[in-house]
């Protein structure tokens, strides 16, 4: 028989004043023993990105100059950047790729999950298969997408212009900077979308049948069952995975970079601006500081308005 | 009988003329006689390529024990970006071997060790180089080189003969007639495309505007090297290269788009003499395939008249005739230890050894000639595997070679060399405005004020 | 429960389970077709090669290659090397037979394997203990710790490149094999860490703190708690985390990109493949067949833990 666990949905009580035989009250003990517990993650964390942020934040105040001297130039890098039509062109961009390949990632999960909660033939085998595009390896992937959709040879055209007649000419979609960013949303939902199923997945199958019994009972139809039991218990982990989703494809570079080269995303933006070019490494921080604050600014609002972490 | 006699003669003097380069290498090795260990970054990623170097890698070690090199392939577009990060953490190879133009923009940007590049140039002597290559690469107060030269390709528009034959147009020689054929051969309802022209930001582009620039004139500076970038001359090669890209199969392209020639399915496409390699190759396989087993090809995009009717046209003429090629170079980064530097010399003067040297071009025939004069000439050279000299004929091979000694860059004006016209085109300043013009749908004008603002930014 | 109603829904729904495979595994299929044709099969739209062609396999593993030809020009290079020994001659001819695969793949699946499988053990040990200290325990800062934490998720990876090898460079690190070995575990770490603290620490919540009380009040200390308890009732979740941070490691390439340069005997499969890619051999069918022997590996070992995983959650039968 399985242990059936209630959740009470609150924290542990850890806070009471209870003496304990060492004298330090429980509170104390738990003090140190979180920090104690946590501090190896902290650190670890400190020494290889507190570091680097800084020295981005150093950096954005100069002009980097490889063969000589660094001059300090103050504010000039931000305002070029802030300048750049470029850049609002790349946050732009970000924007539609970060906006519809979360929600598109997300709602797709959602669908798979709910699907896969069913029980059919084969079920096991095609949970399994569902979760490939998610474990490949990005440049693994890559080449296949860029041959499907390559116009002369590929697959993609050939169905859609040859056999179909849905494009009036043959169409360099994964190419042309016109139509790149869709491509690139549509692979990372392809490529991310096992990751929102997943979690969703684990969640539905953590949900008290009994509920869904009662409702029935009650005689609810399946869309209020979806409504007023799945989705509220779904709620705080579809939330977790938009935050994530949100995070991961802001500073999503291999996916975009690899996949088509010419979607200028804020983080692709940076990396061109920063390596390729007339390379310069102070607008590259600056580029980096602002993603920093944009980003920051997202999830602080996310996290207290919307999850209430 | 009398090959062998030749062969022998031949290997006799190569024998003399290393074992003198040996001696020489010999008496400094005394001199520095610790262990050394340097990096060689190379260009030549292909595996078989890389096999072949390291055989002279070990050939040489063996023969000079206390030295080690790690040999190390990087990306010939990635080879500045992976620069800059080196040099930022001071962990440059003490050997490259990679595109002139870079090697200039290296040299400007003073991480280069001139010094032991004049040496190893005085010590072969000056006058055994093709001096065309020698002088891309020479410093601005023409004291030293930036690197030194060590193979070089041609490029041309590859096109289908019997295509061009059977529609009775000309070969493109000219704008005109490139422009008639490609408007010709563009037939994207049949999945065919008239030509094949660099729409990417990446090296290729430029590669396939300079000719075009240079053969109307166009340049990027004056001999007293100011910018005249924003030309009537340059705007008329643009205009043009924009009205040739609509000729392209779909979207942005670079060259891995020749699969689409080798399939049939383009007219012509802008090509170095590495093409050689692959159509060989290509012929190779195709004579296996239509071998018995293969009776039921019929069907499949395969053309075995496709070798045979292919085709060079190496000079582009409008106001005036131009060819492009690219000089690859040997450079020594600056290192702290100059035991490293010691040992990178040693390395470059043996390869620069005859027996080294062939071995080392007939890598990929065609695509690697040489810039020592004496080597084109020299039989076991024009022996190479692919069987190019015997099928192409010694005329046409030497004239490959020769064009080398007319290779045109941005970066000579009237015999002055222009670091500057190196630096925009390691930046790749010019293939970033052709996308912008080609594909992003900017105006011309808008396009060109755009480069000329990064170069601007680049010079000053 | 819900499905076997209506026959007409019956088909709707097989049809909605058939696309959504189509949609996962339509790109590997393509790979698979274009690894097994011939050049002169690449134009052809079908994804049934007209002619199997098992070259770039054969080639890319070593299988029935006979010992590699030595061209003349290096047989020539060799004979005219006077001053080398018979015992040198051979070697180098024996290692020029040797290496030269176009793409080494049992090399770099060791590599790839040996450094993921350690910087995801260590990430999850971390994580779990950050994690439960983030779930079970008040202190003053956890707020900022725990939000701290995902600091990592704001820099994305090329961001820190530079700061990162200037650093590992001048302590060192990067001049041995094994420092840059480490230098990268400690990066993948770094970058697998948040992800786990902040998914096992919601699933920490979700146990009952009435169980660990009860161990508690036995006499279990906090660590007793945590290994016979917590890590118990959580596997399922740990072992999602360990998977995920495996993931995140096998297939990361810019930091290998640029740390593993000098060391080729350290390449991960990713950067072997890119490696592949941008040399001038990357014709399609070798492409697609590196491709597909890179990512066939970790999607067959996660189909086999993905059984356990799924076993493992009924088995436990945790329920919130």
């Amino acid at each position: 028989m399985h242990a059936q666990i209630k959740n009470t949905g609150k924290l542990p009580p850890g806070g009471s004043a209870t003496a304990l035989t060492d004298g330090r009250t429980r509170a104390q003990r738990e003090e140190l023993l979180g920090w104690a517990l946590v501090l190896p993650s902290v650190a670890i964390i400190l020494a290889l990105i507190l570091y680097p942020v800084l020295y981005n934040i150093y950096l954005s105040f100069y002009q980097v100059n490889l063969s000589g001297a660094s001059r300090f130039v103050g504010f000039l890098n931000h305002r070029e950047v802030l300048g750049d039509r470029e850049f609002w062109n790349a946050l732009l961009t970000t924007i539609i790729y970060v906006a519809f390949s979360t929600v598109g990632a997300t709602l797709l999960g959602l669908g798979t999950a709910l699907v896969m909660n069913e029980k059919f033939p084969l079920r096991g085998l095609v949970r399994s298969l569902i979760l490939l595009p998610y474990v490949a390896p990005v440049i693994s992937v890559v080449f296949s997408w860029q041959f499907f959709f390559d116009p002369v040879n590929g697959i993609f055209m050939d169905i859609f212009y040859d056999k179909l007649g849905w494009f009036s000419q043959r169409i360099n979609l994964i190419g042309s900077p016109a139509t790149a960013v869709w491509v690139a949303i549509i692979f990372s939902i392809w490529k991310n979308f096992p990751f929102a199923y997943l979690m969703i997945l684990s969640r539905l199958q953590a949900i008290d049948q009994n509920l869904y019994e009662a409702a029935e009972i009650d005689g609810a139809a399946g869309r209020h069952k979806f409504l007023y039991i799945t989705l509220p218990e779904v709620y705080f982990v579809v939330n977790a995975i938009i935050l994530l989703r949100v995070i991961w494809n802001f500073n999503k570079f291999e996916e975009v970079y690899l996949l088509t080269s010419n979607v200028k995303v804020l983080s692709v933006y940076t990396y061109l601006k920063a390596f390729t070019g007339a390379m310069d490494l102070g607008q590259g921080a600056t580029l980096a500081v602002l993603q920093f604050i944009l980003l920051i600014g997202f999830i602080l609002f996310y996290v207290k308005r919307v999850i209430k972490w | 009988m009398k090959r062998k006699i030749l062969t022998m003669l031949v290997l006799t003097l190569f024998a003399l003329s290393s074992a003198g380069l040996l001696a020489q290498g010999q008496e400094e090795a005394a001199a520095a006689a610790k262990p050394v260990a340097i990096e060689f970054w190379t260009t030549e990623t292909q595996s078989d390529r890389m096999a072949t170097i390291q055989v002279l890698i070990d050939t040489f070690t063996a023969l000079n024990p206390d030295i080690t090199i790690n040999l190390i392939p990087v990306d010939e577009n990635a080879l500045a970006t992976q620069t800059q990060t080196a040099a930022a953490a001071g962990t440059l190879p003490a050997l490259f071997e990679g595109p002139a133009e870079t090697a200039v923009s290296f040299g400007t940007q003073g991480v280069l060790d001139i010094q032991a590049t004049r040496a190893v140039v005085d010590k072969i002597g000056k006058d055994r180089f093709y001096s065309g290559p020698l002088k891309v690469l020479e410093t601005t107060d023409k004291s030293s080189y930036y690197a030194l030269p060590y193979h070089g390709w041609i490029q041309g528009i590859w096109y289908r003969a019997d295509w061009f034959e059977e529609a009775g147009l000309n070969p493109p020689n000219t704008w005109e007639d490139t422009l008639k054929a490609a408007e010709y051969f563009y037939q994207p309802d049949k999945n065919q495309y008239g030509i094949l022209v660099g729409t990417l930001p990446e090296a290729y582009a430029e590669q396939c505007f300079t000719p075009i620039a240079m053969s109307n004139g166009a340049a990027l500076f004056d001999a007293d090297k100011n910018l005249v970038f924003n030309s009537p001359e340059m705007k008329e090669a643009v205009e043009f290269y924009a009205e040739l890209a609509k000729f392209n199969p779909p979207g942005p392209q670079t060259w891995r788009a020749r699969d689409y020639y080798l399939q049939g399915k383009m007219a012509m496409f802008f090509y170095s003499t590495y093409i050689m390699d692959d159509l060989a190759m290509l012929e190779a396989a195709a004579g296996s395939l239509t071998g018995d087993n293969f009776g039921d090809l019929s069907g499949a995009d395969f053309d075995p008249e496709l070798v045979k009717n292919t085709r060079i046209a190496p000079i582009m003429t409008n106001e005036s005739p131009a060819g492009y090629g690219t000089v690859v170079a040997l450079g020594f980064f600056q290192q702290d230890d100059p035991a490293k530097t010691a040992a990178a010399r040693k390395f470059i003067e043996y390869l620069y050894t005859p027996n080294a040297y062939i071995t080392f071009l007939h890598m990929a025939p065609g695509g690697m000639n040489p810039m020592l004069k004496e080597i084109a000439s020299n039989p076991r050279f024009q022996n190479d595997p692919m069987g190019l000299f015997k099928s192409y004929g010694p005329e046409k091979m030497a004239e490959i070679i020769d064009g080398l000694e007319n290779v045109e860059t941005f970066s000579i004006v009237e015999g002055v060399r222009i670091e500057e016209a190196s630096e925009i085109t390691a930046k790749q300043i010019i293939p970033q405005m052709l996308y912008k013009i080609t594909q992003e749908g900017m105006s011309v004008d808008a396009g060109m004020r755009w480069a000329e603002a990064e170069m601007r930014k680049l010079i000053d | 429960m819900v499905t076997g109603k209506r026959p007409l829904r019956k088909i709707g729904f097989a049809l909605l389970v058939l696309s959504i495979v189509l949609f996962c595994i339509f790109p590997f299929v393509q790979m698979l077709s274009l690894s097994l044709k011939y050049q002169w099969d690449w134009g052809n739209p079908s994804l049934i090669p007209s002619r199997l062609n098992f070259d770039a396999y054969k080639e890319l593993l070593n299988i029935g290659q006979s010992l590699k030809n030595v061209p003349e020009s290096i047989i020539n290079l060799l004979d005219e090397s006077p001053d080398l020994t018979p015992a040198q001659r051979s070697a180098i001819l024996a290692k020029y037979q040797d290496t030269g695969d176009v793409f080494p793949f049992l090399k770099y699946f060791g590599n790839s394997l040996v450094l993921s499988l350690s910087a995801a053990l260590f990430s999850v040990i971390l994580a779990v203990f950050g994690a439960y200290s983030f779930s079970r325990l008040r202190y003053r800062g956890r707020a900022v710790v725990q939000r701290g934490v995902l600091m990592v998720y704001m820099f994305g990876g090329i961001l820190l490149l530079i700061p990162l090898y200037k650093v590992f460079v001048s302590i060192g690190l990067l001049s041995t094999p094994t420092g840059t070995f480490i230098g990268l575990l400690v990066i993948y770490m770094v970058q697998t860490l948040p992800v786990s603290l902040y998914m096992l620490g919601n699933y920490f919540r979700t146990i009952p703190f009435s169980i660990e009380e009860a161990a508690m009040i036995e006499g279990a200390s906090r660590f007793g708690t945590i290994w016979r308890i917590i890590i118990p009732l959580s596997i399922s979740a740990i072992a999602t985390v360990y998977i995920y941070s495996f993931m995140i490691a096998w297939n990361e390439y810019l930091f290998a990109s640029v740390f593993l340069k000098s060391y080729k005997d350290l390449y991960t499969l990713p950067i072997g493949l890119k490696t592949l890619f941008v040399s001038k051999n990357a014709i399609w069918d070798r492409i697609m067949a590196a491709s597909m022997l890179t990512a066939l590996p970790v999607m067959a070992l996660f189909m086999t833990i993905q059984k356990n995983l799924t076993g493992g959650m009924a088995a436990g039968g945790v329920k919130e």
